[in-house]
């Protein structure tokens, strides 16, 4: 059964893969020939021996598959690789490579110490079940599932717009023709939402007063119960014991935490629908 | 640089086998397994109640500031160190997948290491041996269990326990009681039954196999139940209690309708026949992936003036059960976090699952998130100050299923929004917090250990390990790990020096108070 999806997956892939070419074929001026297109787009097209692909696939399987799940589109906690941005603008392993090395730690990747072997046949996996995934619109067997944009359009922008002036408080820190002036031009679907909801890379900023009564402002790099660092203005680390000084961090993000409790689904449909409407 | 390896380990082996060859106590066996002298930790839980509480007094809240490092053990390995170690006759076990290392526990220096070829299956993680009679039991990616002489790692037998090629795999260390290694199963990504199976300590013989749920296939029955956490044994009732996994199709629940028994249910067994004495759900048809494989921890104490043989579980659908263990009844269930997925609780204790915040097209927003409120890290019951601590996740999520995404593993999506780490304190007759102390961003994956002398041991979400006074909650000494912590501490004495032992990334850390 294994090996007959493994075949299967591979017809896939090839079919996918020359639906491709000959769309981007069509696109291009005809001075190229085909090879030259094909070095010049990242990963779209290339194809890789099933050789390679099927040891990718076993090493996926071993050490990936968990979260990322076993035909890369998602798992337990990690992200669709076939929907990825890196993935999407990698080269012959350039992107993915550093990551599957040094992992991700602040968001839960473990690194992984693999040669240079290993990796390509990751690499020639994860692009081969990018091509067929993306270019059939397919979504693996038993992983995670995706988010379309189209999923997220049940809410009334109306309403969001009345919840983000009034109950939701949002219009004390935002405004559609401010921070938020063309939001949905640069965010759209499940990222739009996810940073709706909690803006993950904002950045916190702290004041430190040190016991001379010198101040300094930056923003906050680092903080625990015993340590708190800064970088000021000047892209400078400071970090200090928290025993030593007083800090007061600005903690307007938590506005959103605060919500979490309050909203209802509806609340958030409709936010989303009126943030969409931000273009 | 094999060969000097070899030759060191051999010279090593010789060094180990000298010392300790003349004062041998016995091996783990049923005695030591039931109640562990100071200087063992004959498995996962220490001893079988999964309360990791040491009586050791050595390191308490007066001198814990002078704790140091007596040694470290850099495993060399990519891999998180996610195992308890366990202790016998001075020497420690502890694994990451496909690896177990014997390692003296005085000095922290490789006696031996052994490394099972590279096998198919999730490499997720690996919880540890168990032991029984000078052999190690030890389960793999691809869902077999092996033994090995503990003396050198050498294999005695190796068995399969479940198909890998179905879906399922393993990672928890065994619970063995008498002659019965118990062991349990994973396995998410398929439509898959759960089960425990009892493997005959010498022969490595199946005796019996209890199912969670239904073979796959059965109709408008529910799969899953998985069983990948340890139990914990009560040797007066012969009774084994286990916590099982949610149920699949995971985040879609139409296939399986009903309460989906025995998923996310709290069992008893007997360890013998592998008989169902009696079981309690935690979480009636589940939709969010909320395992209760979290310890069920056994205490006996006053409940409101009664004396009770008790099983407390933080679950990880945020409630906290306490249920009276020798017929599962429930005497208390209450959040110990934020949860905005239940109407209430019923009259047998169990929260009653809302429909509408069941996972859909365009998303619910759900508290906790998939990870939950707590997990596989082991929380600790005080038993001096009556307080059950866990490292806790305040968190919320959106949660998605629609029917393109079918009824097959997964069924859907759902999306961490935001949490962060809390050790709460919580009082067992009440579920009040009595103390609670923050732990950072995201959230920190160390397991708790609680001594006699006042003292919580844990880690926060930099890598910090901690040491806490488990009476108010305030920090006492703490140490840079430089990694993720993703383990639960455990402690014992060796000649007369009490030990803390914590790990973090691929290092195993020992502490102790300085030699005099």
């Amino acid at each position: 059964m294994t090996l007959q999806r493994v075949f299967l997956r591979f017809s896939l892939l090839l079919a996918a893969s020359c639906l491709l070419r000959i769309g981007q074929g069509s696109a291009q001026t005809t001075t190229h020939k085909p090879q030259s297109s094909k070095a010049s787009s990242p990963s779209a097209e290339k194809t890789y021996s099933p050789e390679l692909v099927q040891k990718g696939k076993a090493l996926f399987r071993q050490d990936c598959s968990f979260c990322h799940g076993r035909d890369a589109t998602g798992g337990e906690s990690g992200p669709d690789l076939t929907r990825s941005k890196l993935v999407a603008a990698d080269v012959k392993g350039d992107k993915i490579g550093p990551v599957v090395r040094n992992g991700r730690l602040d968001k839960g990747m473990p690194p992984f110490d693999r040669s240079d072997d290993q990796i390509a046949a990751l690499v020639a996996f994860i692009h081969t079940q990018r091509n067929a995934m993306s270019a059939a619109g397919l979504r693996g067997q038993g992983g995670r599932k995706g988010v379309d944009p189209s999923d997220l359009q049940t809410g009334n922008a109306e309403a969001g717009r009345q919840y983000f002036n009034g109950a939701g408080g949002c219009a004390n820190c935002h405004s559609p023709t401010g921070d938020l002036a063309g939001i949905a031009s640069r965010h759209q679907g499940l990222e739009l939402e996810e940073l709706m909801l909690y803006p993950t890379h904002a950045k916190s900023k702290v004041e430190v007063t040190l016991s001379s009564g010198q101040t300094l402002n930056g923003t906050l790099a680092y903080l625990d119960e015993f340590t708190i660092g800064l970088v000021d203005a000047d892209g400078v680390y400071h970090s200090w014991r928290t025993a030593d000084v007083h800090y007061k961090v600005d903690e307007a993000v938590n506005a959103h935490v605060d919500l979490f409790s309050k909203y209802t689904d509806d609340d958030i449909h409709n936010l989303m629908a009126y943030l969409q409407t931000l273009r | 640089m094999k060969l000097v390896r070899s030759i060191f380990l051999i010279a090593a082996s010789a060094v180990a086998a000298v010392g300790f060859a003349p004062s041998l106590p016995a091996q783990v066996d049923d005695q030591v397994l039931v109640h562990p002298p100071a200087n063992s930790w004959p498995g996962y839980h220490g001893d079988y109640s999964g309360r990791r509480h040491s009586s050791l007094t050595q390191i308490a809240p007066e001198n814990v500031k002078n704790l140091s490092l007596a040694w470290a053990f850099q495993s060399n390995q990519t891999s998180l160190i996610k195992s308890s170690p366990l202790l016998a006759d001075g020497i420690l076990y502890f694994t990451v997948p496909e690896n177990v290392w014997a390692v003296d526990a005085r000095s922290g220096h490789q006696i031996w290491h052994y490394r099972h070829p590279r096998s198919s299956g999730e490499h997720i993680g690996h919880r540890g041996v168990a032991m029984y009679k000078g052999f190690l039991y030890f389960v793999t990616p691809d869902a077999h269990l092996v033994s090995l002489n503990a003396k050198d790692g050498t294999v005695r037998w190796n068995v399969e326990v479940a198909d890998v090629n179905k879906g399922y795999w393993t990672s928890m260390a065994p619970l063995v009681v008498r002659n019965h290694v118990l062991v349990g199963v994973s396995g998410d990504f398929d439509n898959l039954n759960g089960y425990i199976r009892s493997i005959d300590a010498e022969s490595g013989a199946t005796q019996w196999q209890w199912d969670s749920t239904p073979p796959a296939g059965t109709p408008n029955q529910t799969t899953g139940g998985m069983t990948w956490m340890t139990g914990t044994y009560d040797p007066d009732l012969n009774l084994v209690y286990w916590g099982t996994g949610n149920p699949t199709p995971v985040l879609n629940g139409s296939t399986r309708p009903g309460d989906d028994l025995y998923t996310c249910s709290i069992v008893a067994l007997n360890p013998d026949t592998g008989k169902l004495a009696w079981a309690f759900q935690v979480s009636p048809h589940d939709t969010h992936d909320w395992d209760a494989v979290e310890t069920p921890v056994l205490v006996d104490a006053d409940f409101h003036g009664e004396p009770k043989k008790m099983l407390m579980q933080t679950s990880r659908n945020g409630y906290f059960f306490v249920l009276d263990r020798t017929n599962g009844k429930n005497l208390l269930t209450v959040p110990y976090g934020p949860v905005n997925w239940a109407l209430g609780v019923d009259k047998q204790g169990r929260p009653i699952p809302n429909p509408a915040k069941e996972p859909a097209p365009d998303g619910r927003i759900i508290a906790p998130d998939e990870g939950g409120l707590t997990n596989y890290r082991s929380p600790s019951f005080d038993t001096k100050n009556g307080l059950f601590i866990v490292d806790a996740h305040p968190s919320w999520s959106i949660y998605f299923a629609k029917p393109a995404d079918g009824v097959y593993g997964w069924a859907g999506a759902d999306y961490d929004v935001w949490g962060k780490g809390v050790l709460e304190a919580i009082d067992y007759q009440t579920g009040t917090i009595r103390w609670s102390h923050e732990l950072g961003p995201e959230g920190s994956g160390a397991g708790v250990l609680t001594t006699d002398s006042g003292l919580t041991f844990t880690g926060d979400a930099m890598g910090n390990f901690l040491a806490i006074d488990s009476s108010n909650g305030k920090t006492l000494w703490h140490a840079g790990s430089g990694s993720v912590i993703v383990s639960s501490p455990t402690a014992y004495e060796l000649d007369g020096r009490q030990y803390v032992l914590t790990s973090s990334g691929s290092v195993l850390f020992a502490w102790a108070l300085p030699e005099k």
